[in-house]
């Protein structure tokens, strides 16, 4: 078991994350574009977002392979196939809680359940498991967390 | 003052938080409310059902007379109850959050004041979760009672109201005030959590809260120009329609009211309808509401990304592309009109004018703000290809009609319009330049409707080559700067007049739709004209008829979608498009004077 190895992992699995879902967004399934939800929480310039939102997004990647490799130490194991599971566990958080209670919540530009006549948000709250971004949205959420727990595993593992 | 159970369309009034929308009836009775959002299941729909639809009721006793205002320049709804003891004045507002302060995610608060006299009010509160398709339970929690269905909570404040009693699904009260009470009731609604059970002191504060913002909200407003006060309560109107959440703008916050009593012309009008996106936006920029105008074009530019370059003819507020319509059958209708429908299936319509309306609203506000962002720019360009590509194909137009998809001159005119701009756009660098490409087929169409969307005859543009009557959208033309001669256009408007006008009334067309029965008189059609006739330089026909139409609203200032003869109103209320063709028409004669 490496923790070099989940950090990289990390890595690669933010890029196969943002790339899957990336590809969803270009086929239509998804509205979801999380680097312009991270960005637009620092910069209101479509283009500056979308930048710093892939910034967060690849450290978000990193330090939640951090969070991986924990629970690989603690429970004695790693490889892909917990990986994957770990990362179904991931994309339930994510969808539930993360991106649809939490971001709303310390977004200056996001709308929430609660936003009421005073408030003008420009960006809409992502709602249950992100299905407010397109229904077909929460399964890209999870075959892309599911690979990217697959691969730091496999890599925590030393493949 | 009800009619086989049903209070006339006109004598609703309006209040909502930016999320929903409740219905006050001018007896007292709120008959319509979804919770917790504009397209959620409703929990009072007795304007749908006067049996079984559920209300929230309050009112004297005795026989009464009524009077109703807005509060000033407000969405507050202020009632008074005159009966032979004495004066009560019922205040009526869906309040919104004060600061940080832990509020209900929804709440209707009323209060009445005595301030006459005596008045014995009595008042019961009948919830019916999800269209009554679900089970609603009532049950007593210590002092309070709270109303309960699947995930969805009412817990009620009720001060100086009564003893309230449970009597089967109905919680009841009678009391009486005397001058310079107040009885205080609050409705607080939950949903996916905990039931709120709100203060006394809270909830007036709250409600002040709510009565200081929405006067604020309307000074804001830049007009100067003749019809100040319809202008603000369209304005007004416009904002309760507005998802606060998304940005996105509702046609109206009711589904099946009819637009001819009994009639099958029952839609749901609870979706975001793009045709509106340049109305909509035209009308927040010009009277100063940039936020509310930059949230709805953002909230366009996400929700048509996953149909892009394809556009829905609407969307849910929520952004989603699904509106599958069915039907509820559980529900009489208004005055038996059915069926009573959830969901609209004129999603997967083609209507090419949609086009022009987005495209001129991308232009708008391009114009006002600069850049769209590369990516926003080649979606738009891909759109503009599209609009090349698709618009020599039938539709079914604007008014979304059943009958056969047919070549609609108003909707090729509309795709003229959306090259037109996207030629604009790329001559001001917004988008991907393929402006000689976009001219060359914005000519083909102007071309195509002035050859073939024209009759001599008539002296007029026409429904279609193959429908060779009038059409009262064909003033959207003059509207949206479609290029054609000043005669033609002038001849459009007289023909209109002459063949589709009955005073100040304009039907819509008066040919085949495919579907049976009649309909009213279409409201912004009548704001149209008077727009059109501005725009032609007819200012005085254009006050005139402005005049009449301001005379039609009802006695808070909200229309429908359509009316009759009789002056009664027809089709979901309130109706956006009717205010913002109202304000259209205001601005469009205020700029013909300054001129």
């Amino acid at each position: 078991m490496s923790l070099l190895g989940a950090v990289a992992g990390g890595f690669v699995g933010t890029v196969v994350l943002t790339s899957s879902l990336r590809l969803a967004h270009a086929l239509g399934f998804t509205r979801m574009d999380l680097p312009l939800l991270l960005g637009t929480v620092f910069s209101e310039d479509r283009r500056k977002a979308s930048v710093i939102g892939y910034a967060v997004h690849f450290m978000n990647g990193i330090v939640f392979s951090l969070g991986y490799a924990a629970i690989f130490y603690a429970v004695g194991e790693a490889g892909w196939i917990f990986g994957a599971l770990l990362g179904v566990v991931h994309a339930a958080f994510a969808g539930g809680a993360l991106v649809n209670v939490l971001l709303p919540a310390i977004h200056p530009r996001m709308g929430t359940p609660w936003s009421d006549a005073e408030e003008t948000p420009i960006l809409e709250p992502p709602g249950f498991m992100l299905m407010n971004y397109g229904r077909h949205t929460v399964l890209g959420t999870l075959v892309a967390h599911v690979a990217y727990g697959a691969i730091v595993g496999g890599f925590a593992a030393g493949l | 003052m009800r009619k086989d159970g049903y209070l006339p369309i006109r004598d609703y009034a309006a209040i909502g938080d930016g999320r929903t929308i409740a219905l006050v009836g001018k007896d007292g009775s709120i008959d319509w409310l979804c919770l917790p959002n504009f397209d959620s299941g409703a929990v009072f729909a007795r304007i749908l059902d006067d049996e079984q639809g559920g209300s929230f009721r309050l009112a004297p006793t005795e026989p009464f007379e009524v009077e109703r205002r807005y509060q000033k320049e407000s969405n507050v709804l202020e009632s008074t109850f005159r009966t032979s003891s004495g004066t009560v004045r019922v205040t009526d507002a869906m309040t919104l959050a004060p600061g940080e302060a832990l509020v209900p995610q929804r709440e209707i608060v009323r209060r009445a004041e005595c301030v006459s006299g005596s008045v014995r009010l009595a008042w019961s509160i009948e919830p019916r979760f999800h269209f009554g398709v679900k089970p609603t339970r009532i049950e007593r929690r210590g002092k309070r009672i709270v109303a309960l269905s699947r995930g969805e909570a009412l817990g009620l404040g009720a001060w100086d109201a009564g003893d309230p009693q449970v009597n089967g699904g109905r919680i009841e009260s009678e009391h009486e005030l005397h001058t310079g009470e107040t009885a205080l009731l609050s409705l607080a609604a939950a949903h996916h959590e905990p039931a709120f059970f709100a203060g006394r002191e809270d909830t007036m504060h709250r409600l002040a809260h709510t009565e200081r913002f929405w006067p604020k909200w309307a000074e804001r407003a830049h007009y100067d120009g003749a019809w100040r006060e319809p202008v603000l309560r369209s304005l007004l109107a416009l904002k309760l329609l507005v998802f606060a959440p998304s940005g996105a703008v509702v046609a109206a916050p009711t589904t099946s009211l009819p637009e001819w009593i009994g009639g099958e012309r029952n839609w749901d009008y609870r979706f975001t309808w793009l045709r509106d996106a340049t109305y909509t936006f035209d009308a927040l920029e010009t009277l100063g509401y940039e936020d509310e105008a930059r949230a709805f074009f953002w909230w366009i530019m996400h929700a048509t990304q996953m149909t892009a370059p394809r556009l829905q003819v609407l969307y849910r507020i929520d952004g989603g592309k699904e509106a599958d319509e069915s039907f509820l059958d559980k529900l009489s209708g208004y005055r038996g009109s059915r069926p009573v429908r959830v969901g609209n299936g004129a999603a997967d319509q083609v209507q090419l004018d949609v086009y022009g309306d987005v495209m001129h609203a991308i232009w708008l506000h391009a114009r006002e703000h600069g850049d769209l962002g590369g990516e926003t720019g080649r979606a738009v360009a891909k759109i503009a290809d599209y609009v090349a590509e698709h618009w020599h194909e039938p539709d079914s137009g604007i008014w979304e009609v059943q009958s056969d998809p047919t070549h609609f001159v108003q909707s090729k005119a509309m795709c003229w319009v959306a090259l037109d701009r996207a030629v604009k756009l790329a001559e001001a660098g917004v988008i991907s330049d393929r402006a000689e490409k976009w001219r060359a087929e914005a000519d083909a169409i102007r071309a195509w409707v002035e050859e073939s969307g024209w009759d001599d005859e008539l002296g007029s543009f026409i429904r279609a080559p193959d429908l060779r009557e009038l059409d009262a959208s064909l003033l959207t033309l003059l509207l949206m700067d479609y290029d054609a001669e000043e005669d033609r256009l002038r001849g459009t408007v007289d023909a209109v007049r002459r063949e589709l006008a009955v005073g100040p009334l304009v039907a819509r067309y008066l040919g085949e739709d495919g579907l049976e029965g009649e309909e009213g008189y279409f409201l912004t059609c009548s704001f149209w004209l008077a727009d059109a006739l501005a725009r032609t330089g007819r200012t005085e026909e254009a006050n005139e008829l402005m005049a009449e139409l301001v005379a039609l609203a009802n006695d808070v200032g909200l229309y429908a979608e359509e009316i009759d003869r009789d002056g009664a109103f027809l089709g979901n209320f309130p109706q956006g498009l009717t205010h913002l063709a109202l304000i259209g028409a205001a601005c469009s004669i205020a700029k013909a004077e300054a001129a």
